[in-house]
């Protein structure tokens, strides 16, 4: 289960990667810089789901920033 | 030219000092309302699981400013007041008896952190950052700093970031019995990965690896473990622990002005817990100006090998009984409004969000959060 799960994350950072083959102009790309685009709506949103994540499970990271440390939580 | 000459001309000149523009301001209150049970509180009955009530009340503000073409400054300063940090307990039989006796955490801990971020433009496109932060609550101090940097490839198609931070915790130490044993320390080193590609006018794609090493003293050193029998004896953790998560992330525009972003998650760290998260959200502009967004999110996670619920009274190894390093399956469901409005007198734009979410965990814990945020980019 997790070398599957491993595989398919893998599969799709090379999926992406593969896409890097094809440039999409800057004139083309207004979409893209769409609020509603963004991953994280913005860095105090994010921080908010971070402490409710990072202190009531115990697998967090894989955002930039570190799974525990700096706060009495775990 | 004569020495007179020289400071006349140096007199002259006049030092070029960069400009400095607040580029952004903004500020968010959050709060978290949590109500269940779990085994590692001893605010129960003995002999069964204990309440995990608390409400945290958090205060966030950030300025972001620019120093000349090349510097950006972040200050970000998020504030945590916590009610019931570690719950009273009932190991004597008496159901107000503060396990840290020594602290008010038991009541209500108020936390803050100054956190400052330095945005250096290498180049049109590389970016380096340094991060210097500090963290205080009752019983408990940290320190944080970090580094990163990004570049951008491919007219901007791709783009590649990485960080490290560092960070030490410092911490009084106390028994179940309220009695403090001097400081404690952990020591988190983290080193972040992210690929950020293009895939076509529409989509975007985001995949991203953070590993994570942990060492000193990792547990709060008074949280209990139920015992075989009802009664509590103290939690005991490894030394070390190595974390690592990989995400992979799509954002889709939705010809009908919508976007849809999907989002799945993997962990495993070296206690031998292993965690997936997949999460959804749904964003759709009903109004100029004007989105609304709902978005799901399911998560599940095993639990160390070394979690119990009736550890063996006289037994020597590791033992936890704390509900968050337990196997359970959460849920969160959530929905937001988001304003942006042009103001063009005071400030270019005027950011308004209100929103809720329910995390609801297989184990019985409940967490309502509601969130507001207020920004001007100016």
């Amino acid at each position: 289960m997790k070398a599957r799960t491993l595989a398919l994350v893998v599969a799709l950072a090379l999926a992406a990667s593969a896409a890097g083959c094809v440039i999409v102009p800057q004139n083309r790309r207004k979409h893209l810089a769409d609020p509603m685009m963004r991953f994280q709506t913005d860095a105090l949103e994010a921080h908010a789901h971070q402490k409710l994540y990072g202190s009531r499970e115990a697998a967090a990271g894989g955002d930039g920033t570190p799974a525990g440390g700096g706060c009495a939580c775990q | 030219m004569s020495p007179l000459a020289l400071l006349a001309l140096l007199a002259a000149v006049e030092p070029t000092v960069p400009q400095y523009d607040i580029e952004s301001l903004r500020v968010r209150y959050t709060q978290y309302a949590q109500t269940g049970l779990g085994y590692q509180s001893a605010a129960g009955p003995p002999g069964k699981p204990g309440s995990e009530w608390l409400r945290v009340e958090q205060p966030q503000a950030e300025i972001t400013a620019r120093l000349g073409e090349r510097v950006t400054e972040r200050v970000w300063i998020p504030v945590d007041i916590v009610t019931a940090a570690s719950p009273d307990h009932s190991r004597y039989g008496k159901p107000y008896d503060a396990v840290d006796t020594v602290t008010t955490a038991s009541r209500s801990t108020p936390s803050a952190t100054l956190d400052t971020f330095t945005t250096y433009r290498a180049d049109r496109a590389t970016d380096l950052t340094m991060r210097a932060g500090f963290h205080i609550e009752e019983p408990f101090e940290s320190w944080i700093v970090g580094v990163g940097a990004s570049r951008s490839f491919a007219e901007d198609n791709t783009v590649v970031g990485v960080s490290a931070n560092q960070i030490l915790d410092w911490f009084d130490r106390f028994d179940l019995d309220g009695n403090r044993h001097g400081r404690a320390t952990r020591s988190t080193t983290n080193l972040n990965v992210d690929v950020t590609q293009v895939l076509s006018p529409t989509t975007l794609a985001n995949v991203a690896y953070g590993g994570t090493l942990q060492a000193g003293e990792l547990g709060n050193t008074w949280q209990s473990v139920m015992l075989d029998g009802g009664a509590r004896g103290d939690e005991r953790l490894p030394g070390h622990r190595f974390r690592h998560a990989a995400a992979a992330r799509v954002a889709q525009w939705l010809p009908w002005d919508g976007a849809l972003t999907l989002a799945y998650r993997i962990y495993l760290d070296s206690w031998g817990i292993a965690a997936h998260s997949a999460e959804g959200a749904l964003a759709q502009r009903v109004l100029p100006g004007v989105v609304l967004r709902a978005s799901y999110r399911f998560h599940v996670q095993s639990a160390p090998g070394f979690f119990t619920t009736a550890a063996a009274p006289n037994g020597t190894g590791f033992r936890t009984s704390d509900s968050d390093l337990g196997p359970f399956h959460a849920q969160t469901f959530g929905g937001a409004v988001v304003v942006d409005l042009p103001v063009a007198r005071h400030a270019h734009d005027l950011h308004v969000d209100i929103g809720f979410e329910r995390y609801v965990r297989s184990d019985s814990l409940r967490v309502d959060v509601s969130t507001c945020g207020l920004g001007f980019r100016f």
